[in-house]
């Protein structure tokens, strides 16, 4: 950190028009104490809403990456509205969010209150089934690109159980590439979404459980009124977490599919990748970034001004 | 900026900062030469397959002129980069690329060094051939491109299979349809293909059978945007390879380019329309019973054509060291360090420089070469004689058309579509 970007970065809070009663307070905060504020924020504003702000300028222009970039308006986003292909995107992107975000919190809770209880083997099952999530997602692919291969261990799988009619060409087949790689990414998303539901469930207050049991309450009525609530918390981490990383699924479908065939399995992320750094259309690209990025703002506000809200109000 | 400031003035907030906010990034990278000349050079390759990495690493350390770092970047990268590499500051002197239509482009944009003297008479390149120093020169007829290995494409096969199966290549379109259904009544795939992650193989038949059909000067043309996918001749096109997708084995929609060959390996499949690259798939114990024959010919109006995509080296306009810059291009032009890198990589491709000793190269090598010597056109491939972009809307339309042929209008009107987007943007 050099002296001038920390010189910089302190003319920038007397902006705030502050009121006087306010500024008396933090006339007295030390010098010292701006300073060590205003280091982090240089830093974050300099490494991460400059390179934001540049996505943004960059996608009202035509760049090809060389020379000067063409200002357009508003042409990226008249042609997104236009573009077959970023439909698709979007369509599959909605079949994402839902597929990837319900089964892998569905699996995750499941698996959370099934092994969430004392038990021989307990800890291995749990170790088990969060290792995928230790490698990486372009391994993941890897690996399930060989499971899906035609006559691969899959298919093999159906002829032994007698469905051999029912294999086919998972990963080439436009009806059945999306859920293909849909099923990869959940295998390992399972495994995180039922670590952060076991912890959630040690917090419970296991006192409430047992009084409502002697209330006569059943195992159902017990779980979802009275562990659920308990778990609010934790439910707002997670929903958070499954869009942001639902939004932002690039790397299982790009070693999977690259978006085909024909794609048919193109993902927001995946066709930005495709149109900004493969075939270097840089101001459509990045008018791509700027849907997923609103999109997901759009998404995690709202969550978190509704979870706020009925805070406010219990 | 005027017209930003005025719009700014005039626009509301949110509209009037657009053009504001595009003044922000892409104000353009001097690309100029500068001053200070260096001692060294760099040359970026994006060379990845095993065999010709390591020859390129031990031509480019036999070289004796200023010392040479060699960068190897992966492919994919390399393309999505190339366009910043060359227009930084200090932008690698030398990269190892394609010739034609985006060393071209990027010609246009002066981001390439004039190598004009080695094509000069004593220079380098003064002996290669009439077609490689055209496909070697710019718009403006500066030479910018010095290529240094290429190879062609014809349907592969392997002799053991052919005899075993008692047969010979065709040498008329209909001969060869008459084989394929032959082959499919025995139970052998009579074409094989890999289509998955390495789309693109499906331009081979359709570059081929346009050559065919309309010949070469109407393929170029339809390429560069001077013909729409819409035409009639298209339509010819497709009729065609319609009728071969029956032919080509299921599993190609999963496959890539390399698995391909699985099943010729296992004779289940019989040809394959591919590159000489693909010698290298093969177990070393087959590759001696591979041949080829050429596609043949469907309209006996149009000249014979070959596809023959030409690898080479360009150098950066911004170079520090341009004079150290052309002295690498001449010694990786010269017929020594051709004959060393072909003989060091493994794989099946032929030298530029007629002065190249190539009796010691391979029959198989050596049919190639006179392929490519008789016949009167020679293109590249389809992103090589178009453009990357062009590509994938060909790689969308011809991958969805080989899943669903019925509707060749449907598929050609989508095709134009997104090839119109590519020339105007």
């Amino acid at each position: 950190m050099t002296a001038g970007t920390v010189a910089r970065a302190r003319t920038t809070p007397p902006d705030d028009p502050a009121p006087e009663r306010r500024r008396g307070v933090l006339a007295r905060v030390p010098v010292l104490v701006w300073v060590f504020l205003a280091v982090p924020l240089a830093v974050e504003l300099f490494w991460v809403f400059w390179p934001a702000f540049n996505s943004f300028s960059l996608s009202f222009t035509s760049w090809k990456g060389v020379g000067a970039a063409q200002p357009v308006g508003l042409a990226n986003y008249e042609r997104l509205v236009a573009d077959p292909v970023f439909h698709t995107a979007l369509v599959n992107n909605v079949i994402w969010v839902v597929g990837f975000g319900g089964l892998s919190v569905i699996g995750g809770l499941g698996l959370a209150v099934a092994l969430n209880r004392p038990g021989r083997a307990v800890g291995f099952y749990r170790s088990a089934i969060y290792l995928p999530m230790v490698v990486s997602l372009a391994v993941t692919g890897l690996f399930w690109r060989v499971m899906y291969q035609p006559d691969g261990p899959i298919d093999a799988g159906l002829h032994g159980l007698g469905l051999g009619e029912w294999s086919r060409q998972w990963l080439a087949d436009p009806d059945t590439a999306l859920y293909a790689v849909l099923i990869a990414a959940v295998w390992r998303q399972v495994g995180y979404i039922m670590v952060l539901y076991l912890a959630g469930l040690k917090g419970c207050d296991p006192t409430l459980e047992e009084a409502a049991a002697v209330d006569g309450a059943n195992a159902w009525q017990r779980f979802w009124r009275v562990v659920m609530p308990q778990l609010r918390g934790v439910n707002t981490v997670i929903f958070a977490v499954t869009v942001i990383d639902s939004l932002r699924t690039f790397d299982i479908v790009w070693a999977m599919t690259r978006g085909g065939p024909y794609n048919t399995t193109q993902l927001l992320s995946t066709y930005m990748f495709q149109q900004g750094f493969t075939l270097v259309n840089l101001g459509y690209g990045s008018a791509i970034a700027v849907v997923i990025f609103l999109l997901a703002i759009a998404f995690i506000i709202t969550y978190l001004v509704r979870q706020s809200r009925s805070e406010d109000v219990s | 900026m005027n017209l930003s400031r005025r719009r700014f003035l005039m626009g509301t907030a949110a509209v009037g900062a657009i053009p504001l906010l595009a003044s922000c990034v892409g104000s353009g990278a001097d690309a100029g030469p500068s001053a200070g000349a260096a001692t060294t050079l760099t040359l970026q390759s994006s060379i990845q397959d095993a065999g010709p990495k390591a020859a390129m690493e031990s031509v480019v350390a036999a070289f004796t002129g200023p010392k040479t770092t060699l960068n190897s970047v992966a492919t994919e990268q390399f393309r999505a980069q190339l366009s910043t590499y060359l227009s930084s500051s200090t932008p690698p002197d030398v990269l190892a690329w394609y010739a034609g239509s985006v060393a071209n482009t990027y010609a246009q944009q002066g981001l390439l060094l004039d190598v004009s003297d080695l094509w000069a008479p004593g220079g380098a390149c003064a002996k290669f051939s009439p077609a490689l120093k055209a496909l070697s020169t710019a718009a403006d007829g500066k030479s910018i491109f010095v290529p240094t290995s290429y190879y062609w494409w014809s349907v592969f096969y392997k002799k053991s299979a052919f005899t075993q199966w008692g047969i010979q290549p065709p040498t008329t379109w209909d001969g060869f349809i008459a084989l394929c259904d032959q082959l499919k009544a025995r139970g052998i795939h009579p074409l094989t293909n890999g289509i998955g992650s390495t789309a693109w193989m499906t331009s081979g038949w359709f570059d081929y059978l346009n050559l065919r059909i309309n010949g070469a000067t109407y393929h170029r043309e339809l390429l560069a945007g001077k013909h729409s996918f819409e035409d009639k001749q298209v339509t010819d096109v497709l009729d065609q390879y319609k009728r071969l997708i029956p032919y080509f084995h299921p599993n190609q929609t999963s496959w890539d380019a390399q698995q391909a060959v699985q099943p010729m390996v296992n004779n289940e499949a019989a040809m394959y329309l591919v590159g000489a690259f693909c010698t290298q798939y093969f177990p070393k114990d087959q590759q001696g019973d591979l041949d080829f024959f050429s596609v043949p010919p469907i309209n006996p109006a149009v000249p014979s054509a070959e596809e023959a995509p030409t690898d080479g080296f360009f150098a950066a306009a911004g170079s520090k060291n341009p004079e150290g810059a052309r002295q690498l291009l001449s010694y990786l032009a010269s017929p020594a360090a051709q004959q060393s890198f072909i003989q060091k990589s493994g794989s099946s491709n032929m030298p530029t420089s007629p002065e190249v000793d190539t009796s010691t190269f391979s029959p198989l090598v050596q049919k190639g070469i006179k392929l490519l010597n008789e016949t009167k056109e020679i293109t590249q491939f389809f992103n090589r004689d178009s453009s990357d972009a062009l590509q994938t809307t060909a790689d969308a339309a011809l991958t969805k058309f080989i899943a669903d042929p019925s509707d060749i209008g449907a598929a050609q009107r989508n095709w134009q579509a997104a090839a119109k987007q590519v020339f105007t943007s």
